[in-house]
């Protein structure tokens, strides 16, 4: 080994170890290979003044992985290219060979924050496709817990929201409310994330005492401590004028983009699953459909403010399924070993973000032929790149955590 | 069930329908030709009477023989939910056409289809992988496309039938299910 | 051309040696050291470190080497080519001294996290963080949004293989020292995902970790727990288990 007096080309020749940008295509902000679509083809070219910013899988803010390609001329945003598959975890594939009881946590982890809805859509797809009828109690007792979970989300979305935009307090007040409720949730369910409790024809286990105090104890100050929560942030002018006006979803481009839930509601358009299309013992309850942006769209702040009222709303839920809760089987009689006839069933209900659905193929075996799960999360994540045009970097984050994605359900 | 919404549909559609109209709970499901899937798509949406403002959802299905694309779809008209699906298509070169020329929304549940199964939409703009890297070249929910099952390498592996190895050198074309109508 | 002695440059990098000859190097008069010539020692000339790690798909890349007898982490760590740490070890490499252990529980006590939260199990994490079970008591409050900040990478959530890359990038740019906590079934052993085709089977195949925390997901008390266990490591066992193997049971050929 002769010593080399010429210049190294290596960068850092210190320590080799250190992979390298131009050792490794994948991790540049551009694809290496050429364009293959016109999107890409159209995103990747950079005008006068123009260049791209790489906000990584990596990143303070908290959705999960979720990389976002920006096209920045200055400081204000020209494009907007969201690349997903960062947790693609192919729960889809492991539905179709796992039995439909153990589906039900297989959908847990896709909306990690909200797990009772992830697993009420398909319990009620295999319900319909066992023509199963779910018992009264059990019915409630749904409602209730999803209720919960609802406000447990709208919780965290708010403390995600500050933080996102950097307020490193309101988190703390979410949180505090949220292990509240999780830990009623926990009480009756076991887990406190990541809950498995319903089943195909009802529920696991049946309310307990502790769940029972605990509740009664949270909902007498609940709504005095939503109040004090959302107060902090709701009267902080810097909060409210950077996402005044950021990020308006007018409701033709939102029906074009196959939104639904809070920010749909937050355009002006009153549609609930619950009441569009109900299910379970919805029509039996009282709740208002509460919009806001009506005529102009829905700009981020609507969008914040309608999840605040949802929380009213489902307060009043949980208030009247408390009262009229029946007595009863909590689970419907069902075999071990489930075969449905060969069918197709969808069920779609209303998540904290939106329509959940789930479309299940049976083929008569115990397991299902295809299990395709629509998540809202993905769908409006297609929307960030539209609200995106012109406003400046420091609003991406407004915009993304405003349509409240969680990257579990977006990737699957 | 909602039987005047299938009379509506019998009589727009009848001729572009390949099947029946069937009624199951509160779905109503429709069959087209993978062709049609624009013009079925675009009366759907226009017709007064029908009024199918939002696009649900946009699934891909390979039934083992061929691939189809559902589609599932809301009216304030009716209190049933619609399924449109598009069937027929060839295993091998799986293409339908794209709706995001009316619902934009559609462009990403198209790639995700695409990812997954490699049904290319006509038409659609971004048709790049969406959940797998972007040198990926297998379409992972294919019904040949078998995972890895390591818990069959375990010695009580094999027990339950979830946990039979199913590698590729095992697959034959028998092994993929034939009689699913789905 | 005086044989120059051994200075205080072969303690810089004692696997820069070629054929691991200090002799040799001193004998040809310092012509085949690949440190440093001997004439000419004038900084601006590019200190010239052939590499002796790994090979490229170029054959003339890195001043053309022959191939690295080693091609896994877990064999490098245990040779003696790994550049030796003076930030974990005593300075005297062998004995710890009483600054030591002051720095170890310095160390012990702040030990910031990289935010790092991937799933489900980042909330628990922030959990962890937050009131109820406030991690800020052990100094961990500041979760570094830079990892050239951070010691401590805290990996919850499930690895896929589109995340795989990033994340080692990450684990690479944190300086020593540093640690890693594979917290949840998924970092730990694949978990629920050991099936599927796009997820990795536990982190400790991309990166060495240090704390496993099972769980689905772990609560923050088991979070907690596991952090103790690491400021144990660091204190007791000066930040570095004996043997760090990578992998519990990976193959060979893996």
């Amino acid at each position: 080994m002769t010593a080399s007096t010429t210049p190294h080309q290596h960068p850092s020749a210190d320590d080799p170890r250190i992979l390298l940008d131009d050792q490794i295509g994948q991790f540049e902000t551009v694809p290496p290979y050429p364009p293959r679509t016109e999107r890409e083809a159209e995103f990747y070219s950079l005008g006068d003044g123009e260049m791209f910013l790489n906000m990584g899988p990596q990143h303070p803010s908290t959705h999960g992985v979720l990389r976002v390609v920006l096209k920045i001329n200055g400081e204000s945003v020209v494009d907007l290219d969201p690349v997903l598959g960062y947790l693609h975890r192919g729960v889809e594939k492991l539905c179709e060979n796992s039995d439909f009881h153990h589906i039900i946590s297989q959908v847990d982890p896709l909306e990690y924050v909200s797990s009772l809805f992830c697993e009420w859509s398909p319990v009620m797809a295999f319900e319909k496709l066992l023509d199963v009828q779910v018992p009264r109690r059990a019915e409630y007792i749904r409602v209730l817990t999803g209720e919960l979970n609802r406000i447990a989300s709208h919780a965290l979305f708010q403390g995600w929201m500050a933080l996102d935009l950097g307020g490193l307090t309101p988190i703390l007040y979410s949180f505090i409310e949220r292990d509240e409720i999780v830990d009623m949730l926990a009480a009756v369910t076991g887990q406190k994330l990541l809950f498995n409790y319903f089943r195909i024809g009802g529920v696991n286990g049946d309310l307990n005492h502790e769940f029972m105090s605990r509740l009664g104890d949270w909902m007498s100050r609940a709504t005095a401590q939503h109040e004090a929560n959302t107060q902090l942030l709701n009267e902080n002018e810097i909060f409210v004028r950077r996402m005044r006006g950021i990020g308006v979803l007018d409701r033709d481009t939102a029906f074009r983009m196959a939104v639904t839930g809070p920010n749909l509601r937050a355009s002006g358009v009153p549609y609930d699953v619950r009441r569009a299309h109900p299910y379970s013992v919805y029509p039996e309850l009282e709740f208002d459909i509460p919009t806001r942006g009506h005529g102009r769209g829905g700009d981020s702040l609507d969008r914040y403010l309608l999840r605040v009222d949802e929380v009213k709303q489902s307060l009043r839920i949980i208030d009247q399924c408390l009262h009229n809760m029946p007595d009863g089987p909590i689970m419907a009689k069902l075999p071990r070993l489930l075969r449905p006839r060969p069918g197709r069933a969808w069920a779609a209900i209303e998540g904290p973000r939106g329509l959940y659905g789930t479309y299940a193929i049976s083929d008569g075996t115990d397991q299902p032929f295809r299990m395709k799960i629509h998540d809202p999360s993905f769908v409006h994540l297609q929307l960030v790149g539209q609200l995106m045009k012109g406003n400046l970097i420091a609003d991406t984050m407004a915009v993304m955590a405003s349509l409240d994605p969680v990257m579990g359900g977006v990737d699957k | 069930m909602d039987r005047a919404l299938r009379k509506r549909l019998e009589t727009r559609f009848g001729e572009q329908l390949t099947g029946p109209v069937r009624q199951r709970h509160d779905q109503t499901e429709i069959r087209i030709r993978p062709a049609d899937v624009p013009e079925v798509m675009r009366a759907l949406h226009d017709d007064p009477e029908l009024a199918f403002e939002i696009l649900v959802d946009l699934a891909g299905v390979d039934t083992g023989t061929h691939m189809q694309v559902v589609y599932h779809l809301w009216s304030a008209t009716t209190p049933d939910w619609l399924r449109v699906i598009a069937d027929g298509m060839p295993r091998d070169d799986p293409r339908a056409p794209s709706l995001t020329g009316l619902w934009p929304g559609a462009e990403w549940m198209e790639r995700e289809t695409y990812d997954m199964f490699g049904i290319i939409f006509e038409g659609n703009r971004d048709l790049r992988r969406i959940y797998m890297p972007p040198d990926y070249t297998s379409f992972p929910l294919r019904k040949d496309f078998y995972l890895a099952d390591d818990s069959a390498r375990s010695p009580g592996g094999g027990v339950r039938h979830m946990e039979q190895t199913q590698a590729p050198s095992q697959a034959t074309p028998s092994v993929v299910r034939r009689t699913v109508k789905a | 051309m005086a044989m120059r002695p051994d200075g205080p440059d072969d303690v810089r990098g004692r696997g820069v040696q070629p054929d691991g000859d200090p002799q040799a190097a001193a004998r040809s008069g310092g012509s085949g050291s690949s440190l440093v010539t001997s004439a000419d020692r004038d900084v601006a000339q590019p200190i010239v470190v052939p590499n002796t790690l790994w090979t490229s798909v170029q054959p003339d890349a890195y001043g053309g080497v022959d191939a690295s007898p080693f091609t896994h982490l877990r064999n490098l760590e245990g040779s003696d080519l790994v550049l030796s740490d003076t930030a974990r070890w005593g300075q005297l490499e062998v004995i710890p001294t009483k600054a030591d252990l002051i720095i170890d529980l310095i160390r012990m006590n702040s030990l910031w996290p990289l935010l790092s939260g991937l799933a489900c199990c980042a909330i628990e994490m922030m959990s962890a963080a937050t009131s109820k079970n406030d991690m800020d008591r052990w100094g961990m409050f500041p979760f570094r949004a830079s990892p050239r900040q951070a010691d401590v990478l805290i990996v919850a959530g499930t690895l896929t293989t589109k995340m795989a890359g990033p994340l080692v990038r990450l684990w690479e740019q944190m300086p020593e020292p540093k640690w890693c906590v594979a917290m949840g079934d998924c970092t730990c052993s694949g978990g629920r995902y050991k099936r599927s085709y796009s997820t990795i089977e536990g982190i400790d195949r991309v990166m060495p970790v240090d704390v496993y925390v099972p769980g689905c997901p772990p609560r923050p008390e088991g979070l907690i727990y596991g952090m103790m266990k690491l400021g144990q490591l660091v204190k007791e066992r000066r930040g570095h288990w004996p043997e760090r193997p990578i992998g519990p049971s990976v193959p060979e050929d893996v």
